[in-house]
């Protein structure tokens, strides 16, 4: 004979095993971010993205993605990223939390001597470089480098900034 | 005597190398008129060299802008110097953008005889940027067109800044496509939103264009509260893609630096520039053992090129190894699975799949545990709904 304890007791087991299960499916199905952690701030542009259960990195530079950059990965990715504040978060089944990451700008600036007043100059930082070049302190030209770019110059002074179109 | 050679070519080349850096590139400061703010910045001594170095201050800003210190030498065991500048905000500065360079100069190194200096000065700048809003209601903006995409959709992006002093109620963009004989072909129109003072935020819309490939003009009229402002981009139609024709090894010896010359094929009617290949090659425990690059390349419109990366192969055991080839060319990133089955004197690169990665889209339900997931849920669904609608109210019945 079923009693009203009897019923309440089914329904006990139902409601409770239901949470359990929904709360496993959830937990299963939710992406785990692992890096970079939120805020994180560097000045190298290889940036390391670790996660689980998710295929795919939305980047933007505004936390409302309006206009992502997606990416497709099955696993870890390293992505080259120019200076700049960046929002992310990954998807799989369903969406991770939004992360901001900063790429901070490195100037650098590495000249070397070719001959008499003949020079490479290399962009060795992380933005594009605007080089003002010198001759006896008049300015006599400029020239813009790519990251790794370099470029043969003629003159005694170089000043490296980041280039303003960036 | 070679050895001595060596050892003063090696001085001679490394003193005709100059080399410095600085971090950040710029700092953007908000018009606060009467307040000052410290700026921290950082020297780095690249060349690893005993060096003197000034600092100098220029820009509209200069006056404004004071340094820690104007003057300072650093070891070449030292690599970085951490310095600081206050830039006090002027009261009274005109609307638009105001700059301030902080230069830091290595100075040219001074003869042995005499007191003339040798080699060039090389510097590095920091930037400040103070912008001081418009009055009334003034908007910057840009037109940026994604895409296309797999499905030959185009985004239109205008991202707006609100340089005004007052907040900007209603923005959203009509935009007209043109082809090439300027004939008008569709129009669309993005969203709406508000944009605060001194906020950047984006409008955008998506079109669909049933057209041919070629080159179109987007003309977009801002408008925002009462006035309007023109973009204009020019974009193309047509698939953007980079395949790769063939993956080659020659001359490898193991423990040897490969060669890896990647023969990729730009099937896209527009040159893709600043393209570059990059592998991974993973371990037995699937770790990444080595990571390296091509340099960059820009690829012609409908043309074959051939990327090269060297591989460091010091180490490395004969075997099979898993591999990932990423191809990264504008905003899109596609990989090849490989495997390189490593051999004493030669690399044989087995491809096993490829993968158009951006652009894929995964439906939820593409994925087995989605799937299984999903039938579970579906399955507590119908145990609550049996028992609670049908079974429990039998069973109450009966126990009455």
């Amino acid at each position: 004979m079923i009693t009203n304890r009897h019923i309440l007791a089914i329904d006990f087991v139902i409601i409770v095993g239901t949470l359990i299960s929904l709360f496993f499916v959830v937990g299963y199905v939710t992406p785990l971010v692992i890096s970079p952690v939120n805020g994180y701030e560097t000045t190298n542009s290889s940036v390391l993205f670790e996660f689980n259960n998710a295929n795919l990195i939305l980047l933007d530079d505004n936390p409302s993605f309006t206009s992502p950059q997606e990416i497709f990965a099955e696993d870890n990715l390293v992505i080259n990223l120019k200076s700049g504040v960046y929002y992310w978060k990954v998807q799989g089944p369903l969406s991770s939390e939004v992360r901001k990451l900063t790429i901070v700008s490195g100037i650098a600036l590495k000249v070397k001597s070719l001959g008499e007043d003949s020079y490479e100059v290399v962009n060795a930082g992380n933005n594009v470089l605007n080089v003002d070049i010198y001759e006896n302190d008049e300015l006599s030209g400029s020239v813009v480098l790519r990251v790794d770019e370099g470029k043969e110059v003629s003159g005694n002074k170089f000043v490296g900034g980041e280039n303003e179109e960036n | 005597m070679k050895k001595i050679s060596l050892i003063l070519l090696f001085i001679l080349l490394a003193t005709n190398v100059f080399a410095i850096g600085i971090t950040p590139g710029k700092t953007d400061v908000d018009y606060n008129p009467g307040t000052s703010r410290e700026i921290e910045f950082i020297v780095i001594n690249t060349d690893a060299q005993d060096s003197d170095f000034a600092v100098l201050i220029q820009g509209d800003l200069n006056e404004s802008i004071s340094v820690s210190e104007v003057s300072f030498k650093m070891l070449a065991g030292e690599s970085e110097k951490k310095l600081k500048y206050k830039i006090d905000i002027p009261n009274s500065l005109s609307p638009g953008l105001h700059k301030g360079e902080i230069v830091v100069v290595q100075l040219p190194k001074k003869s042995g005889t005499g007191g003339a200096f040798i080699g060039a000065a090389v510097a590095v700048a920091t930037q400040v940027h103070v912008f001081v809003l418009y009055p009334g209601k003034y908007a910057e903006a840009s037109l940026d067109v994604l895409g296309p995409d797999a499905d030959g959709s185009v985004t239109f992006v205008i991202p707006v800044t609100s340089r005004g002093d007052l907040d900007l109620v209603r923005v959203r963009a009509d935009i007209d496509i043109y082809s090439s004989l300027n004939e008008k072909i569709d129009s669309v129109t993005t969203n709406q939103i508000e944009i605060k003072s001194g906020e950047r935020k984006e409008v955008a819309v998506v079109w669909k264009g049933d057209v041919p490939p070629g080159p179109y003009r987007a003309v977009a009229t801002l408008v925002y509260d009462e006035q309007t402002l023109k973009l204009e981009r020019e974009f193309d139609l047509g698939q953007q893609v980079l395949d790769v024709s063939s993956i080659v090894v020659n001359d490898f010896s193991l423990g040897g630096i490969a060669k890896f010359e990647i023969l990729v094929e730009n099937k896209w009617n527009r040159e893709l520039s600043g393209t570059y290949a990059e592998m991974q090659i993973y371990n037995n425990k699937g770790e990444v053992m080595a990571d390296f690059k091509s340099p960059t390349y820009d690829i012609s419109a409908l043309s074959k090129s051939v990327m090269v990366a060297f591989w460091d192969s010091e180490g490395v055991k004969a075997g099979v190894y898993d591999a990932t080839l990423f191809l990264r060319y504008g905003s899109k990133s596609d990989q090849r699975e490989l495997q390189l089955d490593v051999s004493n004197n030669r690399i044989n690169v087995i491809g096993i799949g490829y993968v158009i990665s951006e652009g894929s889209s995964s439906s939820l339900f593409s994925n087995p545990i989605v799937v299984v997931l999903a039938v579970g849920i579906v399955l507590l669904i119908i145990v609550n709904a049996l028992w609670f609608i049908f079974l429990r109210k039998k069973l109450k019945g009966r126990s009455k």
